[in-house]
C-alpha cells in the first residue's frame, strides 16, 4: 500500500504543499485553509499534517511528546480535526476534508511539489 | 479577475479610520501589481519634495498577482515609500509568508496614510480590521513583538496561521537606516523605511485571513508549476548552492572574482577565505533551510547562537551580511558577522546600511580624522565586539552614537571627509565592488533605488554566466545587460516573483505561468516593457525629487583609484563611461530626463509627465 512518508528534519516551511492540495481540488483556488495538509510551525521544526479521521468531540485527556529536549504538544502533530483543533473543514460549507492521494499517480500532488524531501511516496 | 484580489486597504492613521477601495482594472493591466502598482500610487498621491518622515509620506504594501497562487517563488510582497534614508523612492522586498497571507486576507494592498497619536498595530484577522494601541509593544525587539502579538490571541490555532510585519527599536527611534522585518526574516532593500513606518507610529500589521485566490487555466497552471519546480532541481545553483547555505555561498566566489569588498572598498581581495567560506558557515551555526511562501529553493538559513552576547535563533550571515557587515568592516569573525545579523534583524537595522555607516567610521578612525573621545566608541576594523555594541547603540539612539545614527553620508561630511562615504544617493553599497564588475557598477550608479543588487542582479551573467556568458571587466554590451537585469527585476517584482530563481530559470520560462495565472496572453517583450514603464515611473519621481544625473555617479574612489593587487589588479569602474550609453538606450536625455517620446511609447503621458513643473 502506498504511504506518504513526512520528514519534519527536511521540512522548510514553504507551504507549497498546501497550495497543490488546493489548486487540484478545486481547479484554479489556491487557499491553504481549504488544503487536506498544513504545515504547523513549532519553534524552528515544521510539521508538515495530513488530514485524518473527523471527529465532533475533543479528546479528555491532553498529552505532550517529549523529542530531543523539546516538549511538544501532542495536537500540534494529531491529524484529526476536532472542536478543539478545528483544521482540514472547508469554511464555506463546514464538509470535513480528507486526504485522498489526488493528483497524476503515482505521486499526490503535494509530495509532486515538495521539493526539499519532506514528503516522499513509499510503497511497501 | 484571477490572479488579483481587486481589494485595497486604505488606512488613515490620523483620522484612526479606514475605508476599502476596489483597484481598477486598467491600473492592473497596465502596471500589474506589486512594485509597479505601488509605485503608480506613490506617484498619483504623494508630493515627492514631502519629508520622508512627515505624515504626508505614505506607506504602501503590495503584493504582486502571482503571490499566493503557489507560482514558484511567488512570495515577495513589496513595501513602496520616499525613502527616509536617500529622499528617492524606496521599495523593500518582503520574504517569508506576510505577502501570500495579505493575498489570503482579501487585500492586495494596504495604505497606510497619515499619522497615529500613539504607537499602534494596525490587525486585519479575518476581516476584522481593527486599528488597536500597542504601547506595550513600543521598544520590543521584533521577535518580541511578533511572541506578544501572537499570545495575546484568544485562539492559540488561529495565532499560528497569522503571520507579522514589525518593526524594531531602530524603526521607532526613526534610524534613517531602520527596515521592516516579517516573519524573522530582514527584508530586501528596506533601508529607510522602517523610520517612515515609525514616523507614523506604526509597529506592526498583523494579517490572517480566508479568501482564496484565484487562477485562470488550474490544470494548466499546476503543469507550468510542477515543469518549473524540476527546472529549478535540475539547475545546480539552485537545486544544491542556494539550497545548501543560500547566497553565502557566493563569498568564496566574489573572493576569487575580486568582488568581494574589504575595509570600505580599500582592498577588494582578502587572503582568508577559508575562514568564511560554506565550510566555517556550517561549522559556526547550526543551519536549517527556511522556505518563503511556495519556494522550491529555500536559500534563507535559520541559526542558533548561544553566547556571552546574544542568544537565540535568527537568520545566519546571507552574503549581504557576511560582505557588509563583515568583511567591509574587516571583520572576518563568522560569529561575530552572525550576531551583528540577528542583531539587525531584532533591532529592526538595514545590514547594509548600518554596514557601511560603520565601515566608514571606521575608516575615518583608521585615517586618524576620528577619535574615540569624538564618538565614545571604538571602531576598528577587524573587531567584531566595537561592531556589535555599535549596532546595539545605533539602533537604540542611545550614548553618544547618534552622529553614526544618521548615516555614513552624513557622518563623513561631519568629519570632513565625504569622499570616505562608499555609496549613491545617500546608500551605502551592496558589497559588490564595482571596479571588479562593470555592470554591477552601472546598475549602482543609476539604480532608483540606490544601490542594491537586488534590483538588477547582473551577476547572475556577468560571473555566474547562468543565461549569457559576460566577462565582468569589460563594458561591452553592459548598458544593455544593466537596462533588461532593471525591467526583469521590475516586472518580477511587480508580480511578486523572487528574483533568485534567475539562477536556475529563464524569464521566458515565467511567461506561460503568468498566462495561465492571470489568463492573459502575454509575450515577453510585453512584460519587458511593463518592467521598463515602472523603471521609468520611478525615474519620473526621482527627478521630480530632485535627483537627476549628478547622482548617477559611483564614489570617486572606484574611477581613481584602482584595485591595488589580487586578480584584479588595476582595475577602475567605467560606470561614468557608459552613462551615455545607457541613457541613450532607455530614451532619456543626457541630463537622465526621460524624454517625451519614451514616455509617451510607455503610455506615461498625461499626468504622470507633468513633471517639469
Amino acid at each position: 500500500m502506498p504511504r506518504i512518508k513526512i520528514d519534519h528534519n527536511k521540512c522548510t516551511g514553504c507551504r507549497h504543499c498546501e497550495t497543490a492540495c488546493s489548486l487540484n481540488h478545486v481547479a484554479g483556488v489556491a487557499n491553504p485553509r481549504r488544503s487536506r495538509i498544513r504545515v504547523f510551525r513549532e519553534g524552528t521544526t515544521y510539521f508538515p499534517t495530513i488530514a485524518g479521521p473527523f471527529v465532533d468531540a475533543a479528546c479528555t485527556s491532553k498529552n505532550d511528546l517529549i523529542i530531543g529536549d523539546h516538549t511538544y504538544d501532542m495536537c500540534l502533530i494529531c491529524r484529526a480535526s476536532c472542536p478543539e483543533k478545528p483544521f482540514f473543514i472547508e469554511a464555506e460549507t463546514g464538509f470535513p476534508l480528507k486526504c485522498d492521494f489526488c493528483g497524476i499517480p503515482p505521486s499526490p500532488s503535494c509530495v509532486r511539489w515538495c521539493n526539499s524531501g519532506a514528503l516522499e511516496l513509499v510503497e511497501d | 479577475m484571477h490572479g488579483w484580489i481587486g481589494r485595497c486597504l486604505r488606512v488613515n492613521l490620523t483620522k484612526n479610520d479606514f475605508k476599502l477601495e476596489e483597484i481598477s482594472q486598467e491600473l492592473m493591466n497596465k502596471f500589474l501589481g506589486g512594485r509597479g502598482l505601488g509605485v503608480k500610487i506613490l506617484f498619483d498621491e504623494i508630493d515627492p519634495m514631502v519629508d520622508p518622515l512627515y505624515p504626508d509620506n505614505k506607506l504602501i504594501f503590495v503584493s504582486g498577482p502571482l503571490v499566493g497562487t503557489g507560482a514558484v517563488t511567488g512570495a515577495s510582497c513589496n513595501v513602496i515609500t520616499k525613502s527616509a534614508l536617500s529622499g528617492t523612492i524606496a521599495c523593500a522586498k518582503l520574504r517569508g509568508h506576510f505577502g501570500a497571507e495579505l493575498k489570503y486576507s482579501g487585500l492586495d494592498m494596504i495604505i497606510v496614510e497619515g499619522r497615529a497619536e500613539f504607537p499602534v498595530i494596525l490587525s486585519i484577522l479575518d476581516d476584522k480590521i481593527v486599528i488597536q494601541p500597542a504601547l506595550e509593544y513600543w521598544g520590543r525587539t521584533t521577535s518580541e513583538t511578533e511572541n506578544m502579538f501572537k499570545s495575546s490571541l484568544s485562539d492559540r490555532w488561529a495565532a499560528r496561521d497569522t503571520y507579522l510585519l514589525s518593526i524594531g527599536p531602530a524603526g521607532e527611534k526613526l534610524v534613517p537606516m531602520a527596515n521592516v522585518i516579517n516573519d524573522g526574516f530582514l527584508s530586501v532593500g528596506g533601508a529607510g523605511i522602517g523610520a517612515v513606518m515609525g514616523s507614523k507610529n506604526l509597529k506592526a500589521i498583523a494579517v490572517k485571513g480566508n479568501h482564496s485566490v484565484t487562477v485562470a487555466d488550474g490544470n494548466r497552471f499546476v503543469q507550468v508549476v510542477t515543469t518549473l519546480i524540476n527546472k529549478l532541481n535540475s539547475a545546480p545553483l539552485t537545486s544544491q548552492s542556494m539550497s545548501s547555505w543560500g547566497s553565502a555561498f557566493l563569498v568564496g566566489l566574489c573572493n576569487q572574482k575580486a568582488i568581494l569588498p574589504f575595509k570600505n572598498f580599500q582592498s577588494s581581495s582578502f587572503e582568508e577565505s577559508k575562514q568564511i567560506g560554506t565550510e566555517a558557515l556550517s561549522s559556526a551555526f547550526a543551519l536549517r533551510s527556511r522556505g518563503c511562501f511556495a519556494c522550491p529553493i529555500a536559500c534563507i538559513k535559520k541559526a542558533d547562537v548561544d553566547n556571552r552576547f546574544y542568544k537565540g535563533k535568527g537568520m545566519a550571515p546571507t552574503y549581504l551580511a557576511i560582505g557588509a557587515l563583515g568583511l567591509n568592516c574587516g571583520i572576518t569573525d563568522l560569529t561575530n558577522i552572525g550576531i551583528a545579523n540577528m542583531i539587525c534583524g531584532e533591532m529592526g537595522l538595514d545590514p547594509v546600511a548600518a554596514g557601511g555607516t560603520i565601515a566608514t567610521a571606521m575608516e575615518l578612525e583608521r585615517k586618524g580624522l576620528l577619535t574615540k573621545d569624538s564618538l565614545k566608541l571604538d571602531l576598528r576594523f577587524g573587531n567584531g565586539e566595537d561592531l556589535i555594541q555599535a549596532l546595539t547603540l545605533m539602533a537604540t539612539k542611545k550614548g553618544h552614537v547618534k552622529r553614526i545614527g544618521r548615516g555614513a553620508k552624513a557622518l563623513a561630511e561631519e568629519y570632513g571627509h565625504p569622499e570616505l562615504f562608499m555609496g549613491v544617493k545617500n546608500i551605502p553599497l551592496a558589497p559588490f565592488d564595482p571596479r571588479a564588475i562593470q555592470g554591477m557598477g552601472l546598475h549602482f550608479a543609476t539604480s532608483n533605488y540606490g544601490p542594491h543588487h537586488l534590483y538588477a542582479y547582473t551577476f547572475i551573467d556577468e560571473v555566474l554566466n547562468v543565461h549569457e556568458k559576460s566577462d565582468p571587466w569589460t563594458t561591452e554590451g553592459k548598458p544593455e545587460l544593466v537596462k533588461r537585469f532593471q525591467d526583469i527585476t521590475a516586472v518580477m517584482d511587480s508580480l511578486g516573483l523572487c528574483n533568485w530563481s534567475l539562477m536556475g530559470l529563464k524569464f521566458n520560462n515565467f511567461v506561460p505561468l503568468i498566462n495561465s495565472c492571470l489568463g492573459t496572453s502575454y509575450k515577453a517583450e510585453d512584460l519587458l516593457q511593463t518592467g521598463e514603464r515602472v523603471w521609468n515611473l520611478e525615474r519620473l519621481f526621482n527627478m521630480r525629487a530632485g535627483f537627476n544625473r549628478s547622482h548617477d555617479s559611483l564614489p570617486e574612489r572606484f574611477y581613481n583609484e584602482p584595485i591595488e593587487d589580487g586578480p584584479a589588479k588595476g582595475q577602475i569602474s567605467k560606470a561614468n563611461e557608459m552613462l551615455d550609453d545607457y541613457y541613450g538606450l532607455r530614451g532619456w536625455d543626457n541630463k537622465g530626463q526621460p524624454s517625451a517620446e519614451i514616455l509617451r511609447a510607455l503610455e506615461l503621458e498625461s499626468r504622470d509627465a507633468k513633471n517639469k513643473d
